[in-house]
């Protein structure tokens, strides 16, 4: 359904994030990146939905190529293209409602979303959603006031929102606990299972890869230099991956 | 190869040197004609030959120049250019203090010069401080401010009142511009693409000017077009609070977290919504703060902008003034800085319970 074909990102500043990255997501996968820090995982995920531009590179999102729209057709195919993120980045100061709302902001005019008027129908999913994720009689909680895992929640509902068909999650657990990281890995999994959302996830823990993914890959120096299943990774790939020192640090 | 030869500086002849040369030479041709210029008008003329009224042709100034640059290019090639070390056009060891260098002990020179020369030019005189007839005179003044004319209270509570008042409304008027312009004046939200950047230069521009014209200028100007009275101050008041408030506002757009920006983007929220849900939550509590705290600094500068015209007690104060009615001048004196109190009081509690 995503076909990413020689992708590569250039920062102003002259970094190399992406050096020419080719794969693809089938339909229902929940596929994971993993990779150290700086090995260009943000940014891929990143130029799949625009958040950057990629300096070169194709795009296929279902048939239609990302890096060539523009303004509102931009804007569409974004909507369907979920995004999770590792500080949550909900709405401050506004309840958990508002903030499952703005999942729907690409389909409400811009007037109706400054006044808060949403559809009625939207309202009633977003209380459908909050009650999927766990939060139910949280609706008019301010959000920043939610525990870490629980903000995390209310992120996915807020992508739900979107009707999307991927889910982009960039290191969704790697500033929560390890109890939370499972319970918020556990959403990721229904979200994927359940609704038949593809899910593509930035991660940091090789145990839970190896629990949730359905596929991985990996990334270094801006370089895919594996793909495979979970469970083929051993000692000497996940030394290649993370460097010959490193230390496997499992969360159970 | 070590560095302790410190002589001479790197001779690579590129266009980005040859700029540094230039400007470090133009730094100190300034340098030494400014010192030329002060020792001969000031030091020789003034201070040792006392002459009253010095003569003064145009020819005085070039002669420095000509002198200055004579110097500047001899002392180019020691380490006594000021030019060179701001250029960074020394090669001296990292770890070496510069506060010894010959330059250095130029620049502590040009600072004393200065001084002299401040202290001659602002007509420092002790014993005009200390004079029997001064004395007398601020006695006069000081017994006279302590013993206000209570009798002009009412008067002087309407004008405060209207004072208060004319600062609430500049401050009112300010807000609606000052809120758009400062998302124009935000670098952050405006460096997506070169319209947006020009922009948000030229909106730089414009307030920066309107800035750099002290709001006590405008009311004279307001006044001569409005005529005398608080809606002249009020005028004057409100074009400054536009200037520095887009400033504080924009300096506060342009630090707040990316985070909700980014999600908003990534829902396909129009560029409208995104600031709306993704900048707006994050800015509206300092915005509120600095606008309480401009308001506070409206009331203050309404009471100095009365003084050539605005209205309000600032007004009044000028006209009792005028008549050396100390008396009255005194309890005005007493109502403006019990505003003042109030004002800084009530503004920080608001503030301090907002955040």
């Amino acid at each position: 359904m995503i076909q990413i074909e020689n992708l590569v990102k250039t920062y102003p500043n002259g970094t190399q994030a992406l050096k020419g990255v080719s794969f693809d997501v089938k339909k229902g996968e929940f596929l994971v990146v993993i990779g150290l820090s700086g090995s260009g995982k943000s940014t891929l995920l990143r130029c799949m939905n625009r958040l950057h531009d990629p300096s070169s590179g194709k795009i296929n999102f279902e048939g239609e190529e990302m890096t060539a729209l523009k303004g509102k057709a931009l804007r569409m195919a974004r909507s369907r293209i979920g995004m999770i993120f590792q500080h949550f980045n909900l709405v401050p100061r506004k309840t958990v409602m508002t903030n499952v709302l703005t999942g729907t902001l690409a389909r409400t005019g811009v007037l109706a979303s400054i006044f808060g008027w949403y559809s009625e129908e939207d309202k009633k999913k977003a209380a459908d959603y909050i009650k999927i994720v766990g939060l139910s009689g949280k609706e008019n909680v301010r959000a920043d006031n939610l525990s870490g895992g629980q903000q995390q929640r209310v992120a996915i509902a807020r992508a739900l929102m979107q009707n999307p068909k991927v889910l982009l999650a960039d290191e969704p657990v790697a500033s929560l606990d390890p109890a939370t990281s499972h319970s918020v890995m556990q959403y990721l999994k229904k979200v994927n299972e359940e609704l038949g959302v593809t899910v593509i996830c930035n991660l940091h823990f090789l145990s839970l890869v190896r629990q949730y993914a359905s596929r991985v890959i990996a990334l270094k120096g801006g370089k895919m230099i594996y793909e495979g299943q979970p469970l083929d990774i051993d000692e000497q790939w996940f030394q290649t991956i993370y460097g010959e020192d490193a230390v496997e640090v499992t969360i159970n | 190869m070590s560095t302790e030869n410190t002589l001479p500086a790197k001779h690579t002849p590129s266009l980005g040197n040859m700029k540094k040369v230039i400007s470090a030479l133009a730094i100190d041709t300034f340098l030494w004609s400014y010192t030329a210029l002060v020792i001969y008008k000031i030091i020789w003329e003034k201070l040792i030959k006392n002459v009253r009224y010095p003569e003064f042709t145009w020819n005085q100034p070039l002669t420095a120049l000509a002198v200055g640059f004579g110097i500047s290019v001899v002392l180019f090639f020691t380490t006594a250019s000021l030019g060179r070390a701001f250029q960074g056009l020394y090669d001296f060891d990292e770890n070496e203090t510069k506060l010894g260098k010959p330059f250095a002990i130029w620049g502590y020179f040009v600072i004393f010069l200065t001084f002299i020369a401040g202290l001659h030019m602002s007509q420092v005189s002790m014993r005009e401080f200390l004079s029997d007839s001064g004395l007398e005179g601020a006695r006069r003044i000081f017994t006279a401010l302590f013993n206000p004319n209570w009798n002009i209270i009412e008067d002087a509570l309407f004008a405060a009142v209207e004072t208060i008042y004319m600062a609430f409304i500049a401050t009112a008027f300010a807000i609606p511009v000052a809120f758009i312009m400062g998302f124009f004046a935000a670098r952050n939200l405006m460096s997506s693409n070169r319209l947006m950047f020009s922009i948000y230069t030229l909106t730089r521009f414009v307030l920066n000017m309107s800035r750099s014209i002290e709001p006590l200028v405008w009311a004279i100007i307001f006044s001569v077009w409005v005529g005398i009275g608080p809606f002249s101050g009020m005028l004057a008041l409100m074009l400054h609070s536009v200037a520095s408030l887009s400033k504080l506002y924009s300096e506060q757009i342009e630090s707040i977290g990316d985070g909700p920006i980014e999600a908003m983007t990534a829902t396909g929220a129009h560029p409208i919504q995104v600031i709306w849900y993704g900048v707006v939550p994050q800015i509206v509590l300092p915005y509120l703060s600095y606008t309480i705290y401009r308001w506070d600094i409206n009331v203050r500068m309404a009471t100095v902008i009365g003084l050539v015209g605005g209205g309000g007690i600032g007004t009044m104060l000028m006209q009792y003034q005028g008549l050396a009615k100390w008396n009255e001048v005194g309890l005005l004196v007493i109502v403006i800085a019990a505003i003042v109190w109030f004002m800084d009081w009530a503004s920080s509690k608001i503030r301090e319970a907002i955040k």
